[in-house]
């Protein structure tokens, strides 16, 4: 079925001539004087804006959502179906999550007590038991996640996103990433890149501990020699742009100047979180001197919160970094699986979960898609002589709440072990499809002209996934 | 699939007259799960057609041809559409694709829309595939196509006249083709600018570099005629011409010095194919050599330039997954087949990977058959011939002699290890990753073990060679392999072939022949001599290569043995400064003199390193190595788990074929394509080369869409003008400049560039050049201007480049920017290392590539980020008030002569009075350095006028 509408999506490619009357290719009229004017979609939107959790390392589905009572049963056999060779090589016996599973939330769905908190906010989730990947190494995962494409080099969900939308917030960067405190994920800026879309679309990266890069005014210029030199700037600039009356690219270069004086005054506000009350930040953990990285993670996750408050369009929100090692600081969990998701568990519990129903209370759930997701899953044997588990891209699983998502629901399935997607299997071209659905947006139609192809977040492929909509 | 066979059951009649098949005995299955099925002769041309008729040709016929496939001639039908399979296999429906479709037994169903063929009807193309797909000579609809083309691109290239016009203002025939299709237009062209404009346009779109001052003087004075030719051709002499048009071709050709994916490693030597283009530009290498150079310069004396090859990135974390690996494989191959396609030819190649491309002439056999012309390319670096060899060799030789020998006076430094527990401050150095240095007093012993207690991050522990050294006079190193000398462990890591016990004594030295224990955070690992020996002390490292830091024993114990079992510690970490603690502690716990030593040590050893480097990297050069590749086969939809067919190296079909065989050598296959690429019979490789051109003196080509030249690729805006000068660049022996030279001296380049409202009302793109169209600078070139006009540029040329980011050394590389420039990275930006995925912390914002992708045209955004680091980086702040020094240098205190100097220098023209009274008025109440932030950041500075 998947190559008969892989075809179908190609006829509309063809149709390019008479885009809109023939579902041809769509492509953003974008002003240069004001590329984050908002913009409308295709069609009346269930969301307009989204916030991606993103878990790094691979996090695990057999032990945090995706329950499997047969893979608890048969603790300690062989997988059935002979000895398999995976990313890092062969794989021990099936093994049990060490996180008992129980019923949270109304709608009693099973999650394991890795993330307790979470789980009892499963009566706001719609899991996709069912994602794969098409690769299981991390960079070209996150890659693929992030962009549709395992290559390095496309550009990234929000980059589309902000190019199909812009923004509705004049002030600030219509997509913002928030690195995780212990630093960048595997594939870094790739995540959030442009890609070949203009800059302009590229995510803006700060989080709650590190501001924009060269936003402030530098400390040895003084406020006044500041403004001075930006009125003389603009004064010589707009004398320029007399000589050439009519040019778009020399006023867009003006206004930028505009907009970065803006953002001087607005991300400041939108970073400063001491203006939020002590229940909020005991709430989300940030108080938390025991532990800092969680500490830093909700500081992170109110963040986030405050710039969709602020009509940010697309917010990438990272937990978890490489740098620090296989596993160290992130969910890829190959040896020590416990000893290191006891670590990494509490740093995204509590604050992802007070995100999520902070989002609610203020109503703002109502127009924001949360999407939480990872590279790929991990498999459901301990890898031979190991504390741990293996890629697996073949089946796991991710979540949306908010904005127009069915919940509690929980869409395809994995097999009894949660090896193999089985049940409406879904590639993460579905899932971006689905997403871009959301926000109004036709992925089939949404594109960029890039080196002879119509280029799409989701390549020649993809399917809204109906099931999950509200 | 089950098979059945025939199964004939009467009731199934009614079913077949209800189809209308005339008389027939069609029989079907009776059980709903059983196929119906029939056992008379099929006839073609009765049976067969009419059901092809009204189900299939509406959209594989005659009129619409979906995927490449039609049903309406035996050939095509038999042979497959753009998935490139058999679509009928006679003999066999089961494995005919045409009966699966149609019966809903495989991955596709059609039709896709309306009802599904009965099961009548499918019965009876199963039983016609089943008897063979007889399909009669009269009704086979003529042969397939032959793959032929009428777009454009593919023409043979004719050499146009140029119109005819009587006008003064055409310089050349260039000018003669701008003019008449403006005509069309009703527009005129304009006539050129003044002297200042142009000198600083050609110099910014020729050099990236400003024209100083003194040079905008000398040629606005010089009245004579020939004087702007002759400061083109000054201007085309210039070095500076190849570092600007370089980095060009970079982008085309997605050049970077690091991996890409996750880890993104440098390639230290990869920095020789930039030295090639650059030098290769300035020294106007034929453009059919430069080609043929990139593809096979290692059979043609020009082995840097096959960087080109391998000049994309790679996936350097490997596995025993096999799927995984051929994809990574694939992935390679289909990078240098995409590159060279979409750089060389304008054709987007990768389309072709999975099926036959939708748009060009090309199928998917062509992609696999390029593909085998590449199979023996593998990233890599290889030794660079130099005719120098064995002179550096002598030398890398003599310095590694001497690195040796500081190494032994640095450890001869180091304090004797104390065991006894009362033993005083820590007085020996902490562990560090690359070599660590325990002294002992002599002793006699059988057996040495080094036992690991603790690790960083409690990984398994990781040691690349333990060295055991005489004591006496000359030293040697004891522990190196030999036989009767034997090794055990405690366990050592599974599965991987880098970490076996063996490498524990080698000689070599490195993570990827390294011994690691199998348990978290300890292990031992022991060797047993035939014989006593006496040592004085013990080497070890984790990784003495420097690339991983990980893994390293902090907590350790040294121990020796003359009779089993007796051991006795001869050192320990105890002694040592705890690895956790403050950096600063080390020199505290050293006395003064030691230190003193120490440091002049390692510095003498830092030099040495360095020019060790210099010399190895000069020998080596990443730049693919080459092996006689298997046999490539064509894969089903791109699937490496699904090859098909052999297929042979060649060229696409559409144009020409190259007559090799499985059996042809890995560099010939490389040199007859490129020689096939570097044809002037080619019809694409001129032209596109000849746009490219056009593309970046004018901010766009005659053709928008410079890398594809296809069918969904832009349309020539002048096609006369386009083949002319393809013509051109030919017949002056594929001389670049010589179309550089075209093309500046032209009337349409010299145009002044200011927009009038009919022009925009017409052609607000100014496609058909009524005027010289203003840009914004690309990142190089704004950076290159700033570092110009501060006069600190270091115009050093070649060599290893200088680093954005701070050093790092991360197994997954993490590349922070650097906060403060100096000297070192004030050399042009084309120098600067390429990181792949991470761009530039303050010029990257300006659109820069970032070699994840090929970028035949960068996009140009305008975003307040691009203000942002103009306004507020170290970097620009640093070069502001450069520029206020040079300023107060050569002009004085005075603030009218500094400002008249700062618009000299950074905008090539002197301030109007109104721009000099607000310009002083900043530096007076402000200083020289605010208004200096100020022009760095002038639109007419980043702008080519």
């Amino acid at each position: 079925m998947a190559l008969a509408s892989l075809l179908a999506d190609e006829r509309l490619l063809l149709g390019a001539e008479n885009a809109v009357d023939s579902g041809g290719p769509i492509r953003p009229q974008i002003d240069p004087a004001q590329p984050y004017a908002p913009r409308t979609p295709h069609f009346a939107p269930r969301a307009r804006n989204v916030l991606v959790i993103f878990c790094s390392g691979a996090l695990s589905h057999v032990d945090t959502f995706d329950y499997k009572p047969e893979l608890i049963k048969r603790h300690g056999e062989a997988m059935p179906g002979g000895e398999l060779v995976t990313f890092q090589g062969e794989n021990g016996a099936l093994t049990r999550s060490p996180y008992a599973f129980r019923p949270r939330g109304e709608c009693g769905k099973m999650t394991s007590d890795l993330l307790p908190q979470l789980g009892e906010l499963a009566d706001e989730m719609c899991f996709i038991h069912s994602v794969t990947s098409k690769t299981n190494t991390h960079g070209p995962g996150e890659n693929f996640m992030s962009t549709g494409f395992t290559l390095d080099g496309f550009p990234s969900m929000g980059a589309w996103t902000s190019y199909a939308l812009g923004s509705e917030n004049a002030d600030l960067p219509a997509f913002v990433a928030i690195p995780d405190p212990r630093g960048v994920p595997q594939s870094s800026q790739n995540n959030w890149g442009p890609g070949f879309l203009p800059a302009a679309f590229q995510g803006t990266a700060f989080n709650a501990e590190r501001p924009i890069r060269h936003l402030a005014r530098p400390g040895d210029v003084a406020a006044e020699a500041d403004t001075a030199a930006r009125e003389l700037v603009n004064e010589l600039n707009t004398r320029h742009l007399e000589r050439f009356p009519g040019d778009t690219e020399l006023a867009a270069r003006i206004a930028s100047y505009e907009l970065a004086a803006r953002m001087q005054l607005s991300v400041p506000e939108v970073s400063d979180l001491s203006s939020e009350p002590e229940t909020i930040w005991r709430m989300y953990g940030a108080d938390d001197s025991e532990n800092k990285v969680k500490a830093g993670f909700a500081r992170n996750c109110i963040l986030a919160r405050r710039l969709i408050e602020r009509g940010v369009r697309f917010v990438q929100l990272f937990n978890g970094a490489y740098a620090m090692g296989e596993g160290v600081g992130n969910w890829d969990g190959h040896k020590k699986l416990r000893e290191q998701y006891d670590v990494h568990g509490p740093i995204l519990d509590q604050p992802a979960a007070a995100l999520l129903r902070d989002l609610r209370q203020r109503g703002l759930l109502e127009e924001t898609l949360v999407v939480f997701c990872t590279e790929f899953g991990r498999m459901p044997t301990f890898q031979k002589d190991a504390s741990g588990r293996d890629h697996n891209p073949a089946g796991f699983t991710c979540w949306l709440a908010g904005a127009g998502v069915k919940a509690p629901f929980s869409y395809g399935a994995t097999d009894d072990f949660g090896h193999r997607a089985v049940e409406n299997a879904a590639v993460a071209h579905d899932f971006h499809a689905t997403i871009l659905h959301l926000l109004g947006l036709d992925h089939r139609r949404l594109s960029y002209y890039h080196n002879g192809i119509e280029r799409r977040l989701t390549d020649v492929h993809g399917h809204v996934i109906h099931d999950v909509l509200a | 699939m089950l098979r059945f066979g025939l199964i004939t059951v009467q009731a199934a009649l009614a079913a077949a007259a209800a189809f209308s098949l005339g008389t027939g005995t069609l029989v079907c299955g009776a059980e709903p799960a059983e196929r119906a099925a029939v056992d008379r002769v099929i006839d073609f041309a009765r049976d067969v057609e009419p059901i092809l008729a009204e189900h299939c040709y509406g959209c594989h016929g005659p009129a619409k041809r979906e995927s490449n496939y039609r049903l309406d001639r035996r050939d095509v039908a038999t042979a497959g559409g753009d998935f490139g399979e058999p679509a009928i296999v006679p003999g066999d429906s089961d494995a005919s694709p045409l009966v699966q479709y149609v019966s809903g037994d495989g991955d596709i169903v059609m039709p896709p829309e309306g009802p599904p063929l009965d099961d009548a009807a499918v019965a009876i193309l199963r039983a016609w595939v089943d008897q063979g797909a007889v399909w009669p000579d009269d009704r086979a609809g003529g042969h397939a196509d032959a793959l032929t083309t009428d777009h454009w691109s593919f023409q043979p290239l004719q050499r146009p006249q140029p119109p005819q016009i009587d006008d003064p203002w055409v310089a050349n025939p260039i000018d003669a083709f701008i003019a008449a299709r403006l005509a069309e237009a009703d527009l005129s062209p304009s006539p050129a600018g003044d002297r200042a404009t142009l000198i600083r346009r050609l110099y910014l779109d020729m050099h990236g570099l400003p024209p100083t001052p003194e040079e905008i003087d000398t040629f606005a004075a010089d009245e004579g005629p020939t004087a702007y030719a002759r400061l083109v051709e000054r201007v085309l002499a210039s070095p500076h011409y190849g570092e600007r048009w370089a980095r060009h071709w970079l982008d085309v050709v997605r050049f970077a010095e690091t991996n890409g994916f996750e880890t993104n490693t440098p390639r230290p030597t990869a920095w020789h194919y930039r030295d090639w283009v650059i030098e290769s530009l300035n020294a106007d290498l034929p453009y059919d050599r430069f080609v043929m150079h990139q593809l096979a310069g290692d059979a043609m004396g020009a082995d840097r330039a096959t960087g080109f090859l391998v000049g994309g990135p790679y996936d350097t974390v490997k596995s025993p997954d096999v799927a995984l690996t051929l994809m990574q494989r694939q992935d390679e191959l289909a990078d240098i087949v995409n590159t060279t396609g979409t750089a060389l030819l304008g054709l987007t190649l990768g389309c072709a990977r999975c099926h036959n491309h939708k748009f060009d002439p090309v199928l998917q056999e062509d992609y696999y058959s390029l593909q085998a012309i590449f199979a023996g390319v593998k990233h890599g670096e290889r030794p660079l011939p130099r005719g120098d060899e064995e002179q550096r060799r002598q030398q890398a030789a003599a310095i590694r002699a001497e690195i040796a020998s500081v190494d032994r006076a640095v450890d001869n430094l180091e304090p004797l290890a104390r065991v006894d527990e009362n033993a005083p401050n820590p007085v020996r150095p902490r562990v560090n990753s690359r070599r660590n240095v325990d002294r002992f007093a002599p002793v006699e012993f059988r057996f040495l073990r080094f036992v690991a207690l603790a690790t960083t991050a409690n990984f398994e522990p990781c040691i690349d060679e333990l060295e055991v050294y005489s004591a006496e006079e000359p030293q040697r190193n004891l522990a190196l392999a030999a036989p009767g000398i034997s090794l055990t462990s405690s366990g050592d890591y599974p599965g991987n072939t880098k970490h076996q016990l063996v490498h524990l004594n080698d000689g070599s030295y490195g993570n990827d022949r390294s011994w690691i224990s199998n348990t978290a955070g300890t292990g031992w690992a022991q060797i047993e001599w035939p014989q006593p020996v006496v040592a004085d002390r013990v080497v070890w490292g984790r990784d003495r290569q420097e690339e991983f830091s990980d893994r390293l024993a902090t907590d350790y114990r040294i121990e020796v043995a003359l009779v089993p079992g007796a051991w006795q510690i001869v050192a320990a970490s105890a002694d040592r400064v705890p690895y956790e603690s403050a950096a600063s502690s080390e020199g505290e716990t050293e006395e003064g003199s030691r230190a003193a030593a120490r440091s002049e040590l390692l510095a003498r050893r830092e030099k040495l390193i360095d020019a060790l480097t210099t010399l190895e990297q000069g020998q080596r050069v990443y730049a693919g190595v080459f092996e006689q590749p298997e046999t490539t086969h064509r894969l089903y939809r791109g699937d490496p788990m699904a090859p098909r067919e052999p297929v042979a190296p060649d060229a696409l079909q559409v144009i020409s074929r190259l007559g090799l065989s499985d059996e042809t050598p890995d560099q010939q296959r490389r040199l007859k394509l490129a020689e096939w690429i570097a044809s002037p019979d080619n019809p694409l490789t001129a032209r596109v080369m000849a746009n490219r051109i056009w593309h970046y003196h004018f901010g766009t080509g005659l053709v928008d869409t410079p890398s594809d030249f296809g069918a969904s690729g832009g349309v020539p805006s002048h096609p006369e003008l386009l083949d002319w000068l393809a013509c051109e660049l030919i017949d002056s022996g594929w001389s670049l400049k010589h179309l550089h030279r075209l093309i500046l001296l032209s009337a349409t380049y010299q145009q002044h560039s200011t927009p009038h409202e009919a022009g925009l009302a017409v052609d607000a793109q100014t496609r058909l050049l009524w005027r010289f169209p203003p840009r914004r600078l690309e990142a190089e070139a704004i950076r290159d201007c700033m570092l110009a006009v501060t006069g600190k540029l270091d115009s050093r040329m070649g060599g290893a480049g200088f680093s954005f980011f701070e050093p790092n050394d991360n197994y997954v590389r993490v590349y922070e920017p650097k906060q403060s420039f100096g000297p070192e990275e004030w050399r042009r930006m084309i120098y600067a290392t390429v990181v792949r995925m991470e761009r530039d912390a303050v010029f990257g914002a300006f659109d820069a590539p970032d070699a994840g992708q090929v970028c035949p045209r960068r996009p140009r955004s305008t975003t307040p980020l691009q203000a942002l680091n103009l306004l507020n980086s170290p970097f620009v702040l640093r070069q502001a008030e450069l520029l206020a020094e040079r300023l107060r240098r050569e002009a004085g205190e005075e603030s009218t002569a500094q400002v008249r100097r700062a618009f000299a220098l950074a905008l090539g023209r002197a301030p109007d009075d109104q721009e000099l009274a607000r310009s002083r008025s900043v530096v007076e109440q402000h200083g020289l350095e605010t208004f200096c932030r100020a022009v760095l950041n002038l639109n007419e500075f980043l702008f080519v006028p």
